[in-house]
C-alpha cells in the first residue's frame, strides 16, 4: 500500500487533489503551500535556548528510551501566479512550529505544536515519550554544535529582492512563451520562493542551525491547433537565491515550454506493447528516482519487506549501471547541508557498475539495520516525522556518446520527458505517464506520440539498462512520500532500457 | 479561542488596513495516527494545530496570505501582506466574494465519540487487524496496520456578511500484507474510512480483503498485444472518470485546457453514464453544508445519459463565466486559495450484476489495479498500467499483472456498455462495475 511519486503537477493542483481526498487529515497543509518568502523576521521559537531544548529532551527520555530529538522551524513563503496573461493571485505564507520525537526500540512517538513555547514543548515531549516504557531515563546532555560543512551559497538573497523584480521574471517568461510561435494559446506561470529556517536539536548533544532559501520557477505552455491541444511545462528550482534567474533567463524557461507545446501537436497515438526505450537525459531520471531509489530507502528494509531486502553486495543491475544520491551538489533543489536529524549530507553510491553498495537511511533504519547514517533522514515540516529520503538521485554518466545509442537502436520509444510516475517499493512495480515522446524507426527519432504510461519493476529495467550515455544532466522534482513531499532533483545520462510495457492506444 | 468571532473581527481588520472585500478562513484540527507493524507500534503521532488564511480584494485586485501564528501583532503583518500582494495582481471583476447566507443541513459529520475512544482500544483494533489479515496461509509478512482519526472545525467569515462554521471529524483503519511465492511478490491492502467510529468495518472484513488482494494476482500470465473489453473494477472507476470530473472544472474550460470544454448540452459518452456530485450526503466522507468559501452545498448532476449537465464553480469563476456558483470551491486547507473540486462523486448505477458482466465477456480484462494519471484533462489522452483477471469466455481464468491500457476518452467513455448495479455509497468517489466494450492492451 505505501505508494511514492514524484509528480510535476503544479501546487495549485496539488492540493485541491489532496483536498480531494476528503479526509479529515486538515491539520497537515501540504509543504507546497508553505510557499515562499522573508522578511518579516524569524519565527521566535528558533530562538528558545539550549538548555531549555536540553531541558525538553530529558523530559522526552524521562520514561525511557534510546533517543530523542527537538526541531523546530520556521518558514515564510511568495507565490506569484500568472495565467492567460494575468496576475491572477499574490500568496504570503508565515509558519512556525515544533516537534518533539522519541525513539524506543522500533517505536516512534511524536508530537507537534505550532506555537513554540517552553511549555508546549514540554507537553509534546511527554506525549512523544508514549512509546518509552523501559523505564531507563536518561540525564540531560549539553548541546553543542558540531563542524558541518554547507553546500548552499547565495548570492542575491530572496529578502533582499523587490517584489516587482519578481513580477518581471513572471512577465518575461510570459512573453516568451507566446512570443515564441502563434499557437501558444495561453501561460502559466508559477513563481514561488521560500526560507526555511531550521533548529535542530539531539539527545546526542548536536545542535544546529541553519536557512536554507529556495526557488521554484514553473512555466506551462498551451499549444492548440483545431482539436489538438497539448500542455508543455519547464522548470528551474535551486536552493539559492535570485541569481538562478542570471543562469537561466526566464525566457529560456519559456521557450523550452513552448517548442514542447508545438512539436507535441502534431503528436500520433503511441504504439502499445513491450519495446525498447531510449529516455533522453535529464528529468529522465525520475525513472530510476521512482523505480530503484525509493526501493533504496531503508524504512522498507529495516522492515524486511522492500524490494532489496539481503541484496547489498549482489550485482542487481547492469554493468553500466552506476547510480548515486548526493547532497552536496552545491545549491541544487535536493541538496541540504545536513539532514532534518542533523546528520551531514553526503554523496552516497548507491549502485556501483551493477552491485548493490548501500542503503538510504534515517536515524531510526540506519540503528535497526546496524549501518551507516547517510544524511537522508528528512521531513516536509515540523508536523512530519523524519523518514529515509532522496536528495539528489542520478544515474552516473557512461561512456557511449547519446546519438549512438539512438541510431544502434532499430524500433522503440525515444522519451524526452516524462510527467512523473510512482512506484509500490515493496513489489518494485513501477509506472510512468511521458509528456514528451518520438517513435524511433531505424535508429531515428520519428513522429511524436501521445501520452503513454510506461510500467514495469525495478529489478528487471535496470538488468535492462544496456547503454548509458556521457552527458549528465539533472531537472528539479516534488517527491511524495507517506503524505509528505520533498523537494528533489533526479538526473540521467540518455540511456536505453531493453523491453518496457508501453501504454499506447495503436496496437 | 471564540475563533467565530476572531474570525469575523479578522474581517473588520482586514478592511481597516485597506481591504474593499475580505475573507477569513480559519481551520482548527487534532489529528492521532498510530501504525502497527507486527505486533508492536511503530509510530503514534499526535497533533493539534490551526491557522488561518485572508483572501482580500483590493480594487479588483486578489491577494492571499496564511499564517499559523494568532498572535495579534503578527496576524496584523499577515493581513498587511495580503494587501500589499494584491496590489501586484491584475484587476479582474470576477475577483468576487460569496453572499450567500444559507447553510445546508447536513446530517452526521461530527461524532464526539471518537475522542472518547481509549488509547489502548485504538492500538488493540490495529493490532488486531494485522493479525488477522496475517493469519491467511498464502500471506507471509506484514507491511504494517494503522489507525487514524481526525476532528476539526471550520469558519469562514467575509465582508459580505457570511460568518459560517462546522465541525467534522472522520477515522480510518488500515493493513497492508504481502504474499509471496518462490522470487514473486505481492501486496495486498485494504482501508475503511467513516465519519462515525461505530460505522467502521468489522476488522476481520478488512483483513479478509487485504489478505485476498495480495495472493490473488500471484501467478498472473502475460497475455499478447490486442483489443478487447475491459471491465473496470469500483475501486478503479476514478481511474478513468476521475478525468471525466477533471474537465467538467469550470476554470479549467475557461482557461480552454478541458477535452470537454465544448461539450455543454453534448453527448460526449455512453447513454449510461450518468454522473452526481452531493455535498449533502449524510455521513458522507465529503459532505459539508458550505463549500470552501461559504457557499451552500448541494447536489448536482454533471453528466446525464452521457451528456453535459453541468460544469463545476467556484463563485470567481462562476462570475467569469456568467453563471451562478454551483457550490464546488475546494480548499487545501488554510494555506491556499479557494480552487475548484467535487464533494461526494457517484455514478448512477446500471442494472447487471458484476458476474452478470463477467458472464458477458468472450474476452477481456477484469481490471482491479490501475496506475498512472488517468485522463489528460487537456488532450484526453487516456493510458494506465493495468492489473486484474483475465477473462475467456465469460470465465475469470487466470490473474495478469505489468499490462497497459490505452485510448482516446472519447472512444472509451462512448465505449461504456454495460453498467453495474454493485455501488458502495461509502466511497467519497463510488461507481458500480462497468465494462467498456474494447480497449488497446498492451502486453507480449
Amino acid at each position: 500500500m505505501e505508494k511514492f511519486s514524484v509528480r510535476d503537477i503544479p501546487r495549485r493542483k496539488f492540493l485541491e487533489m489532496s483536498a480531494k481526498g476528503g479526509l479529515i487529515m486538515a491539520a497537515t497543509p501540504a509543504i507546497m503551500s508553505q510557499l515562499v518568502s522573508c522578511g518579516t523576521g524569524v519565527a521566535p521559537g528558533l530562538d528558545l535556548d539550549r538548555e531549555t531544548l536540553s531541558r525538553v529532551i530529558a523530559k522526552a527520555l524521562e520514561k525511557g528510551g534510546d533517543y530523542a530529538d527537538v526541531y523546530i522551524e520556521g518558514r515564510n513563503s511568495r507565490q506569484i501566479v500568472m495565467q492567460e496573461s494575468r496576475f491572477r493571485s499574490g500568496l504570503y505564507g508565515v509558519s512556525q512550529g515544533a516537534g518533539v520525537r522519541v525513539i524506543a526500540g522500533n517505536q516512534t512517538g511524536y508530537a507537534y505544536t505550532d506555537e513554540v513555547t517552553t511549555e508546549n514543548l514540554m507537553r509534546a515531549a511527554e506525549v512523544a515519550s508514549y512509546v518509552a516504557t523501559n523505564g531507563i531515563s536518561a540525564g540531560a546532555v549539553a548541546l553543542e554544535t558540531p563542524d558541518r560543512d554547507t553546500f548552499v551559497t547565495v548570492q542575491r538573497p530572496l529578502e533582499e529582492i523587490a517584489d516587482s523584480k519578481r513580477i518581471e521574471v513572471i512577465e518575461r517568461a510570459n512573453q516568451a512563451a507566446l512570443d515564441y510561435d502563434d499557437r501558444i494559446r495561453m501561460a502559466m506561470i508559477d513563481y514561488y520562493d521560500q526560507v526555511r529556517s531550521r533548529v535542530i536539536a539531539t539527545s546526542e548533544g548536536v545542535y544546529l542551525r541553519d536557512e536554507l532559501p529556495l526557488l521554484f520557477f514553473i512555466v506551462q505552455a498551451m499549444g492548440q491547433e483545431g482539436g489538438a491541444r497539448h500542455m508543455a511545462r519547464q522548470r528551474i528550482s535551486q536552493h539559492s537565491g535570485f541569481e538562478i534567474f542570471d543562469t537561466t533567463p526566464p525566457e529560456e524557461v519559456a521557450r523550452k515550454a513552448a517548442r514542447e507545446a508545438i512539436d507535441m501537436l502534431k503528436a500520433e497515438d503511441a504504439p502499445a506493447g513491450i519495446m525498447d526505450v531510449v529516455m533522453e537525459n535529464g528529468w529522465g531520471g525520475v525513472l530510476v528516482h521512482e523505480a530503484v531509489g525509493h526501493p533504496l530507502e531503508a524504512d522498507n528494509i529495516a522492515k524486511g519487506i522492500g524490494a532489496f531486502t539481503g541484496k547489498v553486495g549482489e550485482k542487481v543491475a547492469s554493468d553500466v549501471f552506476t547510480m548515486v544520491d548526493d547532497g552536496t551538489i552545491p545549491n541544487y533543489r535536493g541538496t541540504i547541508n545536513w539532514d532534518d536529524e542533523g546528520v551531514q549530507a553526503r554523496k552516497n553510491v548507491l549502485i556501483d557498475k551493477g552491485v548493490l553498495k548501500g542503503y538510504m537511511t534515517d536515524v531510526l533504519s540506519a540503528k535497526q539495520l546496524d549501518m551507516d547514517r547517510t544524511g537522508n533522514g528528512r521531513r516536509e515540516s515540523f508536523r512530519n516525522i523524519p523518514i529515509p529520503r532522496m536528495t539528489n538521485t542520478y544515474i552516473d554518466k557512461g561512456e557511449s556518446k547519446p546519438e549512438d545509442i539512438l541510431s544502434s537502436t532499430r524500433s522503440g520509444l525515444y522519451v524526452q520527458s516524462l510527467s512523473g510516475g510512482s512506484v509500490n517499493s515493496v513489489t518494485g512495480v513501477f509506472n510512468f505517464t511521458c509528456r514528451e515522446a518520438y517513435l524511433i524507426e531505424n535508429g531515428r527519432k520519428t513522429v511524436p506520440v501521445r501520452g503513454a504510461t510506461l510500467i514495469g519493476s525495478c529489478l528487471e529495467v535496470i538488468s535492462n539498462v544496456d547503454a548509458v550515455g556521457d552527458d549528465l544532466d539533472f531537472g528539479p522534482g516534488v517527491c511524495g512520500k507517506g503524505g509528505q513531499s520533498a523537494e528533489v532533483t533526479v538526473g540521467q545520462p540518455t540511456v536505453r532500457i531493453r523491453g518496457i510495457n508501453v501504454g499506447g492506444s495503436r496496437g | 479561542m471564540n475563533y467565530k468571532r476572531l474570525s469575523e473581527t479578522l474581517v473588520t481588520r482586514c478592511q481597516r488596513f485597506g481591504a474593499d472585500a475580505a475573507e477569513v478562513y480559519i481551520q482548527t484540527g487534532r489529528t492521532l495516527s498510530i501504525r502497527i507493524l507486527n505486533s508492536e507500534i511503530d509510530t503514534i503521532q499526535e497533533s493539534s494545530s490551526s491557522g488561518v488564511g485572508f483572501r482580500v480584494i483590493v480594487d479588483g485586485k486578489l491577494g492571499f496570505s496564511h499564517s499559523n501564528d494568532f498572535n495579534r501583532r503578527s496576524l496584523d503583518e499577515t493581513i498587511k501582506r495580503a494587501i500589499a500582494f494584491a496590489k501586484l495582481t491584475t484587476p479582474e471583476e470576477h475577483n468576487v466574494l460569496p453572499s450567500d447566507p444559507g447553510i445546508t443541513e447536513v446530517e452526521g459529520l461530527y461524532d464526539p465519540e471518537i475522542t472518547e475512544v481509549p488509547m489502548e482500544r485504538r492500538i488493540e483494533m490495529a493490532k488486531e487487524l494485522e493479525a488477522i489479515a496475517l493469519r491467511h496461509p498464502r500471506v507471509s509478512m506484514s507491511s504494517g496496520a494503522g489507525f487514524g482519526e481526525g476532528e476539526g472545525e471550520i469558519f469562514i467569515a467575509n465582508s459580505h456578511g457570511i460568518s459560517k462554521s462546522f465541525k467534522r471529524s472522520s477515522c480510518s483503519l488500515s493493513v497492508s500484507v504481502v504474499s509471496e511465492k518462490g522470487q514473486q511478490r505481492n501486496t495486498g491492502g485494504e482501508s475503511c474510512s467513516r465519519r462515525f467510529f461505530a460505522d467502521l468495518l468489522p476488522v476481520d472484513e478488512i483483513a479478509a480483503t487485504a489478505s485476498r488482494r495480495a495472493y490473488e494476482l500471484i501467478d498472473p500470465v502475460m497475455v499478447r498485444t490486442q483489443r478487447a473489453s475491459v471491465i473496470f473494477d469500483p475501486r478503479v472507476a476514478s481511474s478513468l472518470l476521475g478525468g471525466v470530473i477533471r474537465a467538467l472544472n469550470g476554470q479549467t474550460v475557461l482557461q480552454g485546457a478541458s477535452f470537454l470544454g465544448d461539450s455543454m448540452g453534448e453527448k460526449f459518452a455512453s447513454a449510461n453514464l450518468t454522473i452526481h456530485d452531493d455535498g449533502t450526503v449524510a455521513k458522507g466522507l465529503s459532505s459539508r453544508p458550505f463549500d470552501g468559501e461559504g457557499f451552500p452545498t448541494g447536489r448536482n448532476t454533471l453528466v446525464e445519459n452521457g451528456v453535459v449537465k453541468s460544469f463545476i464553480y467556484n463563485s470567481s469563476a462562476a462570475k467569469r463565466a456568467g453563471t451562478e456558483s454551483t457550490g464546488n470551491a475546494s480548499r487545501g486547507g488554510f494555506t491556499s486559495l479557494p480552487g475548484i473540486g467535487t464533494h461526494n462523486v457517484w455514478v448512477e448505477p446500471g442494472s447487471y450484476s458484476r458476474n452478470e458482466i463477467i458472464a458477458a465477456t468472450e474476452r477481456g480484462l477484469l481490471l482491479t489495479g490501475a496506475t498512472g494519471q488517468g485522463i489528460d484533462t487537456v488532450s484526453g489522452n487516456y493510458s494506465a498500467g493495468a492489473s486484474g483477471f483475465w477473462i475467456e469466455n465469460g470465465n475469470i481464468v487466470h490473474p495478469v499483472m505489468g499490462l497497459t491500457i490505452a485510448g482516446s476518452a472519447d472512444a472509451i467513455l462512448n465505449g461504456i456498455d454495460m453498467m453495474g448495479n454493485d455501488i458502495d455509497m461509502n466511497r467519497s468517489f463510488a461507481a458500480p462495475t462497468f465494462r467498456v466494450a474494447e480497449l488497446q492492451i498492451g502486453g507480449s
